[in-house]
């Protein structure tokens, strides 16, 4: 491995978990979006920024970005704060009003200068290790790496100092405003970080890979916890492990490296998607399966309760009297007979002691109709799940 | 969580440590930026050098996204020549930086003088980067780029020599040979309306004037009353074609068409121009006089 290539990968590291940690709190309050729409935003910032030093290459244009991101999420969060319209909507109206101005501007004013977000903002990190910084004559390292480090530095202390007033402001902003600090501080402070992070990491790897290192992470540890802590170290990793694999498949096709790793964060929300516990795809879908066989074998002891007459419970009837397919009686049957809900004397089905009280018990709850009380009374009386 | 972050921490480490195969090359190794940058020092080198072009045929350079190999082309590269004047967008600045930092790296634009470069009508310090579609610019690069690769890599210098002798002895014959094609068309009927403005320099080199239809930036879109504008020019100048270029969409160039018929008149996309980058490698257009003298029969053609 060349140095190139580690400075590469300690770049889009650092970048991926300046993203993630502001990205967490902006999926929690649907906010996601707003990198995406700081890309486009910041053009009339770099237009006059230009207009006053008619230099591509200074860095006052990267000022005036920053500025112009800042002011979009001022904006969005005052339209957001007057309650009139929902988050996206409010993302919605700002941006591109922004950016045509940006546009108007260059028609009217450069027509003929080469005058765009790419001119203007790096946004390659292949090319990030040979844009050095030096100081003095000594080669202090990537001009990127300082500008990201600055940026996750500065965001890791106000996240530890804020911490538990971003968390109260993000789950519940009431609570927050009684207990005597204003959520709408904390979010036009959250607001800020995400934006500066945007513009730097914007000039560090580019566009879609920053509004990707925003959402996917946070959006993937969404579906594993809900746990804040959990939540913003998880992501920061996820962050991290996308950009190394994603950098050396890169290496292995020879192809763009913000590609690569956008589509390993893509897979990797995939694959979450699919086998997050509880939250997951295929747990839901099992979970489901469950409830219908539970459902249906208290529909079974119901019947059984209601009904003396032993014709009615007679193993081989069954079918005739409740209208099952002979698969699902089967395992409605096994289910109740595992868990020790029935017996089976001469043919003729009985509930045992518990499966008396349990019919009982999901009565009472039938007739308040309580969700988390069956689940209750399921973990009391089940030996084996549906 | 704690096992995940030392597994993590053991994850990186690992792949830190991995041993850097280098290779070594024993040729003297050229990077390049734009196709027309590849051709002329494949040509000026010949087999004595390795030239790596990092842009491949029909690639907008302003648009241009690296792939990872690049990176180890630009660290491994002897000299990395590029074009300048912004052509490559914020990759200039890197090139400009990597000089300072004691890497070799020449920019075309700089081998001109000022009263070669087309400036911007608004801006003073933006100019037109389209600089190879002079052919004395490129006789100037030429001769320049031959000092500098001599200079930079003595051992080859008689090789740089040679060949720049016999190549701008093959850019005069060019220039002869275009200049007559050019001739068999009257001078009234010398208007080039194009995509974007790429064809300045062509436009001051053959007495055309060149109308484009976007800015000189490809990423801004041609505006409706530019449109306007440009389909009355063509009708008012009896405009008998329009071109679409090979790294430029070719919609607004249709819309310009569609403009003209609304009102009542034709006019008729005369073919695809190289403007940006050259064809593929394998055909003559992939090389600069082959790109030129398939341009300029492509619109002496369409206008006659």
């Amino acid at each position: 491995m060349t140095n190139a290539q580690l400075e590469i990968q300690i770049i889009l590291s650092l970048v991926a978990v300046a993203c993630a940690l502001p990205g967490v709190f902006l999926v929690l309050r649907k906010m996601a979006l707003i990198s995406d729409a700081i890309s486009h935003s910041i053009l009339p910032g770099i237009v006059i920024g230009f207009f006053i030093t008619q230099d591509l290459a200074s860095p006052l244009l990267i000022l005036m970005a920053t500025l112009t991101g800042v002011l979009t999420v001022v904006l969005v969060e005052y339209i957001q704060k007057t309650g009139l319209v929902k988050e996206d909507t409010a993302i919605g109206l700002v941006f591109p009003a922004l950016f045509s101005l940006g546009v108007i501007l260059i028609a009217r004013n450069a027509g003929d200068v080469h005058l765009d977000v790419d001119a203007v903002l790096l946004g390659e990190v292949a090319f990030a290790p040979f844009d050095r910084w030096m100081y003095n004559g000594i080669d202090m390292g990537p001009r990127s790496l300082w500008m990201i480090g600055t940026i996750l530095s500065v965001s890791m202390i106000m996240l530890i100092l804020f911490y538990k007033e971003l968390k109260i402001a993000t789950f519940d902003a009431g609570l927050a405003a009684s207990l005597g600090f204003t959520p709408i501080g904390i979010h036009y402070g959250l607001m800020t970080v995400s934006s500066v992070t945007t513009v730097g990491a914007f000039d560090a790897i580019g566009a879609i890979l920053v509004v990707a290192f925003m959402i996917v992470p946070a959006a993937c540890v969404y579906l594993l916890t809900t746990n804040l802590k959990k939540m913003l170290v998880g992501s920061s990793l996820v962050g991290i492990f996308a950009s190394i694999t994603g950098y050396w498949l890169a290496h292995a096709l020879d192809t763009s490296i913000a590609g690569t790793i956008a589509t390993v964060l893509g897979l990797l929300f995939f694959m979450v998607y699919l086998f997050a516990p509880n939250k997951g795809y295929i747990s839901q879908w099992y979970k489901t399966k469950q409830q219908k066989t539970e459902v249906a074998m208290l529909v079974f002891m119901l019947h059984l309760a209601n009904h003396e007459d032993e014709r009615e419970r007679n193993i081989n009837h069954l079918q005739e009297h409740i209208n099952w397919s002979k698969q699902r009686a089967k395992k409605v049957l096994r289910l109740a007979y595992q868990n020790n809900m029935i017996e089976v004397k001469d043919e003729v089905i009985n509930l045992t002691e518990k499966g008396l009280a349990f019919t009982e018990k999901a009565i009472s709850y039938i007739s308040d109709n309580k969700n988390s009380e069956l689940e209750g009374i399921k973990q009391n009386f089940f030996l084996f799940r549906g | 969580m704690r096992k995940i972050i030392t597994f993590f921490v053991l994850f990186i480490s690992l792949i830190a440590c991995k041993p850097s195969a280098k290779k070594e090359n024993i040729k003297f190794t050229v990077v390049t930026t734009t196709t027309m940058i590849t051709d002329l020092v494949k040509v000026l080198g010949g087999d004595a050098i390795e030239v790596k072009g990092i842009m491949g045929a029909g690639v907008d350079p302003h648009l241009y996204k690296a792939s990872e190999g690049d990176v180890t082309k630009l660290s491994q590269a002897d000299l990395i020549i590029y074009n300048g004047l912004h052509l490559e967008g914020k990759l200039v600045d890197v090139f400009e930086k990597m000089n300072q930092m004691g890497k070799q790296t020449i920019a075309l634009s700089d081998f001109l003088s000022h009263d070669q470069i087309i400036n911007s009508e608004m801006f003073a310090s933006s100019h037109d980067p389209h600089i190879w579609f002079s052919i004395e610019n490129w006789k100037t690069i030429t001769s320049g780029l031959v000092k500098a690769l001599s200079k930079a890599n003595p051992e080859n210098k008689d090789v740089y020599q040679k060949n720049g002798a016999a190549y701008l002895k093959e850019l005069e014959q060019l220039k002869t040979e275009m200049t007559v094609v050019i001739e068999s068309l009257p001078r009234k009927k010398r208007i080039l309306v194009t995509a974007h403005d790429a064809f300045s320099y062509f436009g001051k080199e053959f007495d055309f004037e060149v109308v484009g239809l976007q800015g000189l930036s490809t990423a801004t879109e041609a505006g409706v009353k530019d449109v306007q504008r440009i389909s009355d020019f063509i009708i008012e100048n009896k405009v008998k074609a329009i071109f679409i270029e090979s790294s430029v969409p070719k919609r607004t160039v249709e819309a310009l068409q569609a403009s003209v018929e609304s009102k009542g008149h034709e006019v008729k996309i005369g073919g695809q121009l190289f403007s940006d980058a050259l064809g593929n490698p394998t055909e003559e257009t992939g090389k600069y006089i082959g790109m030129y003298t398939y341009n300029v029969n492509t619109i002496v053609n369409a206008l006659k």
